[in-house]
């Protein structure tokens, strides 16, 4: 969402104007107001408030020289402002942190650009009063990116070698995929995957290798719907940062709730990775196997 | 309003362009806008001034011949005023390009939009056919990101609600003095002014907003802080877990030494955190037996007590 517009924002956008129209001459309006994320009206009124600016004396020969009734703007007659204004702290760190995560994306790479990145992030450390440290790390190989998006556009498939947590299992599945999405904190490979013959979601950073499958035709068939939810009932004996954290779905305040999960596998080991603190009441399937995990680890240190 | 616009626009080229300074009565006589009574002139100049530095730029204070008129004179130095990446390849401008486009649709997004059209402005071509198609997003960064990094740019002290491990929230004071990303989490780390000390904090547990206290430029980032240098610097206790062959895939991934048997293989790996590891050796259930610490032995039997007992 943009951020409520003050005079100011006005006045560095006017400043700003000036040299985006220089290197971009015969620009049209509706593009202007595009690239510059506002309406048309607005940038109409940039524009004929520019027209009155210029050197002192103020007569044609000192103020910018603007054209834009065509639609299409040209300016001539403004070299004061043509140089870009430099960026203001905010925006140099913006960019230092944007470069820090190309860096550790392309690391990986075969083609790294290392030392230009570095080269450019050490120019936009001058502009930060106190150099911040920054350090990003990247959730997808940045060649693994560029293969599946090139595979959502020719509707291709992949074969994804996985690490699934409930399952403690690495395994290689066949998926057409649709869209990288984010979600909370992770980023998510969504697609028909089809050794479940179903939509599922990856979390980006369990990919461990990917590869192409050429010439597989995109699943025809209506796509079966999601996983079926399991519901499952459980006590809270401590509502504690983790317990929220693995269990979102929980409401703060009561002793005992029902919630979703997909997986039976999952739910157990979820439940017995906060170590009592979460209790699991029904299905008895599920408090059965959770009794059965811990009995069977603990029977390990006898 | 527009009125206003127009004589901050003046005012600048008029700064940029002069090579000496400017005394105020040359820039009452000549810059359009500048109206009414001597005092509401001042008044309106020195709003000006403020307006312009809140834009980053710099307008320079300097003295006319000393020997003959002391009044102080204004301008802004063309070379402070523009854009100082200098000398870009295309290769350059399109990892710049690619570096803004990394906050879409997140925190930073306005402004590293703003700041893609001032590199766009430059004018020069991208050479992308080296370099991924797509630029790679930040994830998870909301608005309590953003008011933090604000602060660390602004070295603005801020105060939050910060979830302790109960689950309670507590108030923090923080100076920032940087951000991490790792495992998918936001960092920030920094002085915690009430513990006198570098603590770092999780974005995703801070309870409402983050504000900021007192003034900007409040502290300094001491020189020697550097964020790779934190975590060697305790002195990280070591577990030793017995795993199935074929289970313990992520604890394989995070061990430093694994011995391969035929019943169970010995992995050893860091403890950057009890109760984590403790959770971590639960989650795998019967395919991991804790040797050693002691500390790590413990919570993970009385964990699994506990829930067999609450499981009966």
């Amino acid at each position: 969402m943009p951020r409520q517009e003050t005079g100011l924002a006005r006045t560095a956008r006017l400043l700003d104007l000036v040299p985006y129209l220089t290197t971009h001459q015969g620009i049209a309006i509706t593009e202007l107001a595009r690239t510059f994320n506002t309406t048309v009206k607005e940038i109409t009124d940039d524009l004929n408030t520019l027209w009155m600016c210029g050197l002192p004396g103020y007569t044609p020969l000192e103020l910018i020289d603007l054209e834009f009734e065509s639609g299409f703007v040209s300016i001539r007659n403004a070299e004061t402002l043509a140089a870009p204004r430099a960026l203001d702290r905010a925006e140099a760190l913006s960019i230092y942190m944007g470069l820090d995560l190309l860096a550790a994306e392309l690391s990986a790479s075969s083609v790294s650009f290392a030392a230009e990145i570095e080269n450019l992030q050490e120019q936009l450390r001058s502009q930060l009063i106190s150099a911040p440290q920054v350090q990003i790390e990247a959730s997808l190989r940045s060649e693994f990116r560029a293969l599946i998006l090139r595979t959502i556009r020719r509707r291709g498939w992949l074969e994804i070698t996985y690490h699934s947590a409930a399952n403690d299992q690495v395994a290689k599945r066949q998926v057409a995929p649709y869209e990288l999405s984010q979600s909370g904190s992770h980023e998510y490979l969504q697609g028909y995957c089809d050794s479940a013959k179903a939509i599922r979601n990856f979390r980006a950073d369990r990919i461990v290798e990917i590869a192409e499958i050429a010439d597989q035709l995109w699943p025809s068939n209506q796509i079966a719907a999601d996983q079926e939810a399991i519901e499952y009932e459980v006590r809270i004996h401590a509502a504690s940062r983790q317990v929220r954290e693995v269990l979102p779905q929980l409401s703060a305040d009561s002793a005992t709730a029902t919630i979703q999960g997909f997986s039976a596998s999952w739910i157990s080991r979820a439940i017995l990775s906060l170590g009592g603190q979460v209790e699991a009441i029904g299905p008895s399937e599920i408090r059965a196997a959770v009794r059965a995990r811990a009995k069977a680890a603990l029977e390990n240190y006898h | 309003m527009s009125r206003k616009n127009e004589r901050l626009v003046n005012l600048t080229i008029a700064l940029l362009a002069t090579k000496r300074y400017l005394t105020k009565n040359e820039i009452f006589r000549n810059i359009e806008g500048y109206e009414g009574s001597a005092e509401s002139k001042e008044r309106m100049f020195e709003r000006d001034k403020d307006d312009l530095r809140k834009l980053g730029i710099q307008i320079e204070v300097g003295g006319l011949d000393p020997l003959f008129d002391d009044e102080a004179g204004y301008r802004i130095r063309p070379e402070s005023y523009a854009l100082s990446l200098r000398n870009l390849t295309p290769t350059q401008v399109t990892l710049l390009s690619l570096a803004a486009q990394a906050w879409q649709d997140a925190a930073f997004t306005d402004l590293s939009q703003q700041a893609l059209r001032k590199l766009t402005s430059i004018g020069l071509d991208t050479d992308s056919s080296q370099l991924p198609v797509m630029a790679p997003k930040l994830i998870g960064a909301d608005e309590n990101l953003r008011s933090a990094l604000d602060a660390l740019t602004s070295l603005t002290t801020i105060e939050f609600d910060y979830l302790n491990v109960e689950g309670i929230a507590q108030k923090r004071q923080l100076q920032v003095y940087g951000v991490q990303a790792r495992k998918s989490y936001w960092y920030l780390i920094g002085l915690d002014t009430e513990k006198s000390a570098i603590r770092n904090f999780r974005v995703d547990r801070i309870f409402g907003e983050v504000n900021s206290v007192g003034k900007s430029q409040s502290y300094v980032i001491p020189t020697n802080f550097e964020i790779s240098e934190l975590e060697p610097a305790i002195e990280t206790p070591v577990a030793v877990l017995q795993v199935r062959p074929g289970a313990g895939y992520q604890l394989r991934r995070m061990a430093s030494t694994i011995e391969t048997a035929d019943d169970w293989d010995l992995l050893e790996l860091p403890i950057f955190d009890l109760a984590y590891m403790t959770s971590l050796v639960l989650w795998h259930g019967d395919d991991v037996i804790v040797s050693s610490p002691i500390q790590l032995r413990n919570a993970v039997l009385s964990a699994l007590e506990k829930l067999v007992a609450i499981h009966a």
